[in-house]
């Protein structure tokens, strides 16, 4: 017994170490992205000392306040993929260029869903929020509402942001209850790969982009070898049928976000469409993620999904030439869904004004040098920026900006990303096959979601309390 | 060295000795009594108190008594809350009902067969209780890449066999497989070490006594080891039932709660994720207090039924 003990003990013991040295290994891999900016913070006032910039590391920067010195700004945002580098990158930037350090933290946001909102929920309640914040465009009012960011008009005219230089839908997005919360930095849209082989053999020069050439890519590319197109039960299918409702010329809840009406005809027809697509060009029951292993593997002609699939699906991420491009109108209404990072202060107890003007500053530099994000496999949200010369010569990116002109978001309430999961339930029935009547499963989740919304109105009420 | 002192004062006086306080027992559990209130009961009796709140705790100013309005709903058929959480409590004990058994059953076997002089027998031992020391999001991945559907290592092998290939991970009954097995994979090897350690109590010469009479090695198991094994057993039943209704990663990783019902609600979504996205995704923490002591009462019940059991049966 007791030598059985001994036994399980150093069994442990050894796979407890293999499992933290495993661990430690994965820290210091993910290190390298946030210890990239810190560790340039360093450097960089190594840099700064010896081109003489900073005397004795009292240097005023333009555009600061001049009593303020030495100032460090904390970012938080959810970069935790390979797109944490590209930001990291722009921050260490930042902080060579005005001598205001970045210390930057990647906070993974799908796994667990939503943890990053978790983490400065918790910051929040402890007072440890950052100075800086991405944060979702659906988020955005719920945040405010539970005094996670807190509103900027003032500083917005300072920093001489104008919001006709964004798309309308995108900065919209960023005001709740008619004060200001966030800039919008990006937008990325629903896109689609293609199998390039596939749409050749199918005798197509180019990616469909109507619903015509759709189906004629699909139904040619479905053959013994590869699927024409796929769809799952898992994400992103609430986010295409969102996309094909407003398509066919609906929309998820009405104006002021007070109801849910995608059970309208529109949502119907969309629904029906994405069943037809599935039953005819793919096959049933596929789990999340399994249309994108499926592309990888060569399986399958087209897919759906966010843009930031670009590098696995494209380019050195599979063995076949593959693009990716916007994806198809296939209703009458142009339409595409996408999100929208958005820059946002964090509502601090007692915000410190030299790293509020620094913040106002870096937010400012990343919009202005959005560019540099764009490489990350993101649509910068400024027009201006997306008129470039430097961004037109992005590709894919470039193919596929003119799409986000007719993204859409979600109204900005409270909550309102709870009034999406009877929807997610909807369309995954429907899709698993577990519900056949398209009309009676879209009632019944309007039903549940116009509950939800009533019970955000009681629980957030009218407006943010500060 | 209190402890000696303490009974050699009280020793002499045999009789009252039980009426007598004495510090000492409460010195022993108090560094345990301090972290029980600390990190369990005062979060229980909070969490009771915030049940009966609008409660969200970023917004105390919205912080709205309600009563039993939160208990209510769940129980107010219709109402969101009803749909969902009794969806997943019904998929929740489902699952009890599928891990519970094998659980217990496979466990028993293994320690019996590495009990027996078997070569390489410690080997076998650190292989089956080695997944144990993994977390459950390790545990998750790997099996979700082995149930997938497009070049799973098991649909592979299927495709090759000219077999035919669920969908694990998305259709039902098939998502229960596959999460009752990662389940078993990875807690078995714990039942078995305390099975195994129980097995080594049983004294050898039972067993030597048993073959002097003629007993066959499958008599001696009904009749010498399974007996012995009982509270032990039990014992096992009990956590297992516990650890079951705690459900919660495997899921959540590998099926994601799916495939949908029409109704509202994942096939698989298992009670503690509708907690979990009740309180921290949607910010009603009161509600999801609420939820979690309906929970916790039907756990209550279910462990006081099993004590009574172990009880009786030791009797």
């Amino acid at each position: 017994m007791r030598s059985l003990l001994r036994q399980c003990t150093l069994l442990m013991l050894v796979v407890f170490l293999g499992v933290t040295a495993a661990a430690c290994g994965t820290q210091q891999g993910a290190a390298t992205d946030g210890q990239g900016t810190s560790g340039t913070a360093t450097g960089g006032t190594d840099g700064q000392g010896t081109s003489g910039t900073a005397t004795g590391g009292t240097s005023a920067v333009a555009g600061l306040p001049a009593e303020c010195s030495n100032v460090q700004l904390e970012y938080w945002n959810p970069f935790s993929g390979p797109d944490g580098p590209f930001m990291g990158e722009l921050a260490e930037r930042f902080g060579a260029e005005t001598g205001v350090q970045v210390a930057m933290t990647s906070i993974n946001n799908n796994n667990p869903p939503g943890g990053y909102y978790t983490r400065l929920a918790t910051s929040q309640a402890s007072n440890l929020l950052p100075d800086v914040a991405i944060i979702h465009a659906d988020q955005v009012a719920t945040q405010a509402f539970r005094n996670v960011i807190r509103p900027m008009d003032d500083l917005v005219s300072e920093m001489g942001i104008d919001g006709g230089d964004f798309p309308e839908a995108v900065w919209n997005a960023g005001e709740v209850a008619g004060s200001r919360y966030a800039i919008p930095l990006d937008i990325h849209p629903m896109t689609m790969f293609y199998n390039q082989e596939a749409l050749q053999q199918a005798g197509l020069s180019g990616p469909p982009t109507n619903a015509e050439e759709f189906e004629q890519a699909a139904q040619t590319a479905t053959n013994d070898e590869t699927f024409g197109f796929m769809l799952t039960t898992g994400f992103p299918i609430q986010q295409i049928f969102q996309q094909m409702l407003h398509q066919f010329g609906g929309s998820e809840f009405n104006e002021d976000g007070t109801e849910a009406t995608w059970n309208s005809e529109a949502g119907v027809q969309a629904l029906q469409w994405m069943k037809n697509a599935q039953e005819q060009y793919g096959e049933p029951n596929l789990e999340v993620d399994a249309e994108l292993n499926a592309f990888r593997s060569g399986g399958v002609g087209m897919i759906w999904n966010g843009i930031w699939q670009t590098a696995d699906m494209t380019g050195e991420g599979v063995e076949f030439q593959s693009g990716a491009t916007a994806v198809p109108q296939i209703g009458p209404q142009p339409a595409v869904w996408a999100g929208s990072h958005q820059l946002a202060l964090p509502a601090q107890s007692n915000p410190d004004p030299c790293k509020e003007a620094a913040a106002a500053l870096f937010i400012r530099y990343l919009i202005d040098n959005s560019v540099e994000w764009a490489r990350a496999g993101q649509i910068p949200a400024s027009n201006n920026v997306r008129a470039s010369e430097e961004f037109l010569a992005i590709e894919p990116q470039a193919a596929i900006a003119p799409s986000v002109e007719s993204a859409f978001f979600p109204p900005s309430v409270p909550g309102i990303t709870d009034a999406f999961l009877p929807m997610a339930e909807a369309v995954g029935a429907v899709m698993s096959g577990n519900a056949p009547d398209i009309q009676a499963a879209l009632d019944d989740s309007v039903a549940r979601a116009n509950q939800i919304l009533e019970q955000n109105r009681q629980n957030f009420g009218e407006a943010p309390s500060q | 060295m209190a402890t000696s002192a303490t009974r050699s004062e009280v020793a002499p006086r045999s009789t009252p000795r039980r009426r007598q306080f004495s510090v000492t027992p409460y010195l022993f559990i108090l560094p345990h009594l301090v972290l029980f209130t600390l990190y369990l009961g005062y979060p229980f009796f909070y969490g009771l108190y915030i049940s009966l709140f609008q409660f969200d705790y970023l917004r105390p100013e919205r912080t709205l008594f309600v009563g039993v309005q939160n208990y209510l709903s769940l129980f107010t058929p219709g109402s969101v809350e009803y749909q969902t959480f009794w969806n997943a409590l019904g998929n929740t004990l489902e699952f009890v009902l599928y891990s519970v058994p094998l659980l217990v059953v496979l466990p028993l076997g293994l320690a019996v067969l590495l009990n027996t002089k078997l070569p390489g027998r410690n080997i076998f031992r650190a292989i089956y209780f080695a997944p144990w020391v993994l977390s459950v999001s390790v545990v998750g991945l790997l099996w979700w890449w082995i149930f997938q559907s497009q070049g799973g290592l098991i649909n592979y092998y299927l495709d090759a066999l000219n077999l035919p290939e669920p969908r694990w991970l998305s259709s039902l009954p098939w998502a229960w497989v596959a999460i009752v097995v990662a389940t078993i994979w990875w807690t078995v090897g714990f039942n078995m070490i305390i099975l195994l350690a129980a097995l080594q109590d049983i004294p050898g010469h039972l067993y030597e006594a048993g073959a002097i009479d003629g007993a066959t090695g499958w008599q001696m198991f009904w009749r010498i080891t399974l007996p012995l094994l009982r509270p032990i057993l039990l014992f096992i039943v009990v956590i297992s039932i516990i650890a079951s209704f705690n459900l919660f990663g495997q899921p959540y990783i590998m099926t994601g709660g799916n495939p949908q019902t029409p109704s509202g609600g994942g096939g698989t979504e298992a009670v503690m994720m509708r907690i979990y996205d009740e309180g921290f995704r949607r910010s009603r923490q009161g509600s999801a207090a609420a939820m979690s002591f309906v929970v916790a009462t039907l756990m209550i019940i279910v462990s006081y039924a099993n004590f009574r059991l172990l009880r009786q049966r030791e009797e």
